[in-house]
């Protein structure tokens, strides 16, 4: 009788390996297949990027290039002036996320930690920014800029960041808020009664804890103004101030040029644009974002994590 | 130090407390505030007013009021308009959904410990990083001149011929969605794992104890504690999808203003576009309003 309890106990305890296992595999594959889904547009772009005009026509040829060449890059990163354009994506992205950084944590605090009239109000303006797409002040804000004199120039994309404005401000300052909001009151209110005034209360207090939201914005930020082409596009013709994606539509609209006619030569070398190259050139523009990210990538997260944007 | 105070007059000594503070947040609103002013509260009223009138003179933009002739002229002569707002708004209805399920599933899915979480993690970060660009539009196939290098992942042959033409066809259009919602659900996947973190592991070692499955736990735990979270991803998801760059409706206007130079035009058009966005948000909000978990200590 022991006997036969035991081994109903051992058969029950392999079927639950057995389910365990399953489940494990189950678990796998669905993410590996979600993650496929990801990666899939992003796989392609890099295995387009290395073959050559052989390759690119050969329907056979799918995945893996028969022979790697290296030199669309070469041909990409000269044809869209890489080293040029490089400088003037990091300048933006650089001070556009200072700007956020500052101006956003500020707007943020105040609505966090104080009471004070209109609140309410001016909050439903922090929401409406959110909501409000760019399209609709894109003509009013390109004719003040133009009055201005700050047409192709980098101000309109970077003094509004200053402001708590430009690039998905309102989702910043709510960032800010969120995060402010789950902090204990003690803090400031020893800092009060140490005679610290609130300007410093902030700067020497505040801040120094904020360092989660600070990630996570400096992070987005900076990403969000390296893909941005929608308003550099509004604003700056002069090719001196371009910027990285800004000029993708270009070689895009060259491909199709030489689909149609074929005879419209590079003026590199006489070398025909071909999609891998275009793709070697969209994949330039993203190396540097990506390889920032990488190393970023572990405390962003745990930045994300420790934001407290779960508490609405 | 007292002959100072002597001498303020009494109402300034005493300042309330509740004034001073307000004095003080409004310092650090200045920035803010004046941001507001220049590049938002402003271009608005431009806007809105061009919405109602013509232009005289581009120079110093001398406008004319007109009234509701530019909304008329939207709704009875403009033949792209309607539809492709229709379109707009279908691809919102389907996609929202889609969208906030499957970055939901992704967040519990890589929330758990498991082999190459940092690998995963990055995989579905990727679209953020390319994404919101045009690259991606590109790369989606949603470019305007056609110039594109994916049409999303199509149905294997096999199964394709033993569910005939119709059927494939659906499960085709399900597919090619999916890969461009999925592609814009970065953002909406990060805030959902910060979410599942927040929850206290108290609840789910409670529930453990008192026998609950994992798929119990899911829909008694995970998703009434999550809840804050899905109405900020609902509004986020439907802004971000009638915003994107990719939005036929945005490309439309784009046009409208910048190459067929109707500026007053496109200020009445994307201001109709603007009020159906916020009446989505308000109703999904509405909608959602009640099932929202508040656990009363925040906000």
């Amino acid at each position: 009788m022991t006997v036969s309890k035991k081994s109903g106990a051992l058969k029950s305890k392999s079927i639950r390996i057995a389910r365990t296992v399953a489940l494990r595999f189950m678990f796998y594959f669905l993410l590996s297949a979600l993650s496929f889904i990801f990666l899939y547009p992003f796989i392609t772009m890099i295995a387009k990027s290395l073959m050559t005009d052989d390759d690119l026509y050969n329907i056979t040829v799918k995945w893996l290039p028969s022979r790697a060449t290296w030199s669309n890059y070469d041909i990409a990163f000269r044809r869209m002036r890489f080293r040029a354009y490089v400088w003037n994506n990091i300048l933006v992205g650089g001070l556009a996320t200072i700007g956020h950084m500052f101006s956003c944590s500020l707007t943020g605090y105040a609505f966090a930690r104080y009471n004070f009239r209109l609140k309410n109000v001016l909050f439903v303006i922090v929401i409406m920014m959110m909501i409000v797409p760019v399209q609709v002040l894109i003509f009013p804000l390109y004719k003040q800029y133009s009055d201005w004199g700050w047409l192709n120039s980098f101000l309109p994309l970077v003094v509004p960041t200053f402001f708590g404005m430009g690039l998905n401000g309102g989702f910043f300052i709510f960032l800010y808020r969120q995060f402010f909001m789950g902090l204990p009151y003690e803090m400031e209110e020893a800092a009060r009664v140490d005679g610290c005034g609130p300007i410093r209360t902030y700067a020497r207090i505040m801040l120094p804890m904020a360092q989660a939201p600070m990630l996570v914005c400096g992070v987005l930020s900076l990403v969000w103004h390296w893909n941005d082409y929608f308003e550099p596009g509004v604003y700056i013709n002069n090719p001196a101030f371009r910027m990285l994606p800004s000029v993708l539509p270009n070689l895009y609209a060259l491909l199709n040029q030489e689909n149609h006619t074929m005879i419209q030569v590079n003026e590199l070398e006489g070398i025909v644009f071909n999609e891998a190259m275009l793709m070697a050139a969209t994949f330039l523009c993203i190396i540097p974002i990506m390889i920032a990210y990488l190393i970023l990538q572990r405390r962003f997260m745990e930045g994300v994590e420790r934001s407290g944007l779960t508490g609405m | 130090m007292t002959a100072n105070q002597m001498a303020l007059p009494k109402k300034k000594k005493r300042m309330g407390i509740d004034r001073r503070r307000s004095l003080e947040a409004y310092i650090f609103l200045i920035p803010w505030l004046v941001g507001v002013c220049l590049f938002f509260a402003y271009p608005i009223f431009v806007s809105i007013r061009l919405a109602f009138s013509d232009i005289v003179e581009f120079k110093g933009l001398k406008t004319a009021w007109v009234g509701l002739e530019n909304f008329q002229y939207i709704f009875f002569y403009d033949i792209n308009f309607v539809p492709t707002f229709l379109q707009v708004v279908y691809d919102t209805l389907l996609n929202t959904p889609i969208c906030l399920v499957f970055s939901l599933l992704i967040a519990i899915l890589i929330n758990r410990k498991m082999v190459g979480r940092g690998f995963f993690r990055t995989a579905f970060f990727i679209p953020v990083l390319l994404g919101s660009g045009y690259i991606m539009k590109q790369l989606l196939g949603m470019g305007a001149d056609g110039a594109t290098i994916t049409t999303g992942i199509t149905v294997p042959r096999l199964i394709a011929d033993l569910l005939g033409v119709s059927i494939t066809e659906v499960v085709q259009g399900f597919l090619d969605r999916i890969t461009v919602v999925l592609w814009k659900s970065g953002v909406q996947i990060v805030l959902f794992l910060a979410g599942l973190q927040g929850i206290s592991g108290s609840l789910y070692e409670a529930a453990r104890v008192d026998g609950a499955t994992e798929w119990e736990m899911f829909w008694k735990i995970t998703l009434p504690m999550i809840t804050p979270i899905i109405l900020m991803n609902l509004v986020y998801t439907i802004v971000s999808f009638f915003t994107d760059g990719t939005n036929p409706m945005v490309d439309y206007i784009y046009k409208v203003n910048f190459t067929n130079q109707q500026y007053e035009y496109a200020a009445a058009m994307s201001w109709i576009y603007f009020v159906f966005a916020c009446i989505f948000c308000l109703l999904a909000i509405l909608l959602m309003r009640r099932h929202v978990y508040d656990s009363g200590s925040k906000s």
